[in-house]
């Protein structure tokens, strides 16, 4: 049986309360969760109680899968809805420590100068520079390995936004690792 | 468009679909236009150079997060809402009570749904009671006084009751009279009362008269009545 039909056979099972298969697409999925939301809200803490919220609403909203989209695309896509409201939330109660730390990570301090030697290094800090948008996408495309398809199940919007979003992600990481003094010659 | 203006356009699609091509993850119509486009432009094959360090550093970055700490499962499980048995098993195992308020307190779509049935099923029972009143055109159905239905037999009369008559004394009298009130109050506090005999000469309706008329208590005045 393949990984997503036997992930539907699980969430199947999951609609009439068999905690085992709960427990089984968890230990199936949870890291693939976990990582990211922790990459979109970036505290542990934060990370591990969304993971926790989307498995519940897997317990509760089980029934309505209807097994067009894979589970693991379903995952993801209540992982968005969770970590926005996470996001959205923080953004109207202040004007949070992330915009001021990326305000900040643009001078090149001492730290910068050093890692400049390091080229992976400057890519992943860059990287760790795009917004949550930008880095939400960039990860479900190369680390989760979702088709432009799937991502716009995930996310909520067009294939076409999907893959323009993605095209203004990476010409944003070649702008900042251009101001750190990298350049790679695209765009 | 011009040809430049085309081939600038093609050629920002192309890149646009370069990561999915790099993952694997194009269908085989927009990888073959990729493919088709690298042949025809090999400088495009850098970019591709490009992708596949972003992927790697972005796996690289993603796996040092690890997964959720140990004991979040455990926190999930002890989380999950207690299952609830089924409508028919909480009334079978005599907890009728919980199940009607978990009914209508917290229904589910299968609870709506049975809801909706019953509805539907009372409404065609009424519709078919109505229908079947309407059809049989008898009087089994039609208005009633509390009092009984005046039949035009026994001996009909209009009596007044005292101001101190207090009901249990009237429906003593009548029991004994064998009468029943078929009409009133009517102006001056008349009821008009059938008692039940076969007799109905002018003998037997004075001699009813005088029984009520000796009931002072009760009855105020008597007058011999039409059908």
């Amino acid at each position: 049986m393949s990984p997503a039909a036997n992930d539907r056979q699980l969430v199947e099972r999951i609609a009439a309360q068999d905690q085992t298969a709960l427990r089984a697409l968890y230990a199936r999925h949870q890291g693939r969760v976990f990582r990211f939301v922790a990459r979109l809200v970036r505290q542990d803490a934060i990370a591990e109680e969304l993971t926790n919220e989307v498995f519940l609403e897997v317990w509760r909203n089980a029934g309505t899968f209807e097994g067009k989209a894979s589970a693991s695309t379903w995952l993801l896509s209540i992982a968005h809805h969770r970590a926005v409201s996470v996001l959205r939330k923080r953004r109207e109660e202040s004007w949070n420590e992330e915009v001021a730390a990326e305000i900040a990570d643009t001078d090149d301090d001492p730290e910068v100068v050093a890692q400049k030697v390091d080229k992976s290094a400057l890519l992943r800090r860059a990287m760790e520079q795009l917004s949550p948008e930008h880095r939400e996408i960039v990860d479900l495309v190369y680390y989760h390995e979702m088709s432009i398809a799937e991502v716009s199940e995930i996310v909520g919007i067009p294939e076409n936004t999907v893959k323009t979003r993605m095209f203004y992600a990476r010409k944003r990481l070649s702008e900042i690792l251009k101001a750190a003094g990298v350049d790679r010659g695209w765009p | 468009m011009s040809d430049d203006k085309l081939a600038l356009s093609e050629r920002k699609e192309i890149e646009m679909l370069l990561p999915w091509y790099v993952t694997g993850r194009l269908d085989a119509k927009d990888r073959a236009r990729v493919e088709a486009y690298l042949a025809r432009d090999p400088a495009m094959r850098r970019q591709l150079d490009l992708i596949r360090e972003e992927q790697a550093e972005d796996i690289g970055a993603n796996e040092v997060l690890g997964t959720a700490p140990a004991g979040a499962l455990e926190r999930l499980m002890a989380s999950l809402p207690e299952r609830r048995p089924g409508l028919a098993q909480r009334v079978a195992a005599g907890r009728l009570y919980e199940a009607v308020v978990d009914f209508f307190t917290a229904p589910t779509a299968r609870g709506v749904r049975l809801a909706a049935i019953v509805a539907a099923v009372l409404v065609l029972v009424q519709a078919a009671v109505i229908t079947t009143l309407i059809v049989r055109g008898d009087n089994a159905g039609a208005y009633q006084t509390a009092s009984g239905q005046e039949t035009g037999e026994g001996i009909p009369l209009l009596v007044t009751f005292t101001d101190e008559a207090r009901a249990p004394a009237i429906a003593g009298l009548l029991r004994d009279l064998d009468a029943t009130i078929v009409d009133g109050p009517k102006p001056g506090g008349l009821y008009k009362i059938r008692v039940r005999t076969a007799d109905r000469s002018e003998a037997a309706s004075l001699a009813v008269q005088r029984r009520l008329t000796d009931r002072r208590d009760v009855v105020k005045s008597v007058l011999p009545a039409k059908d």
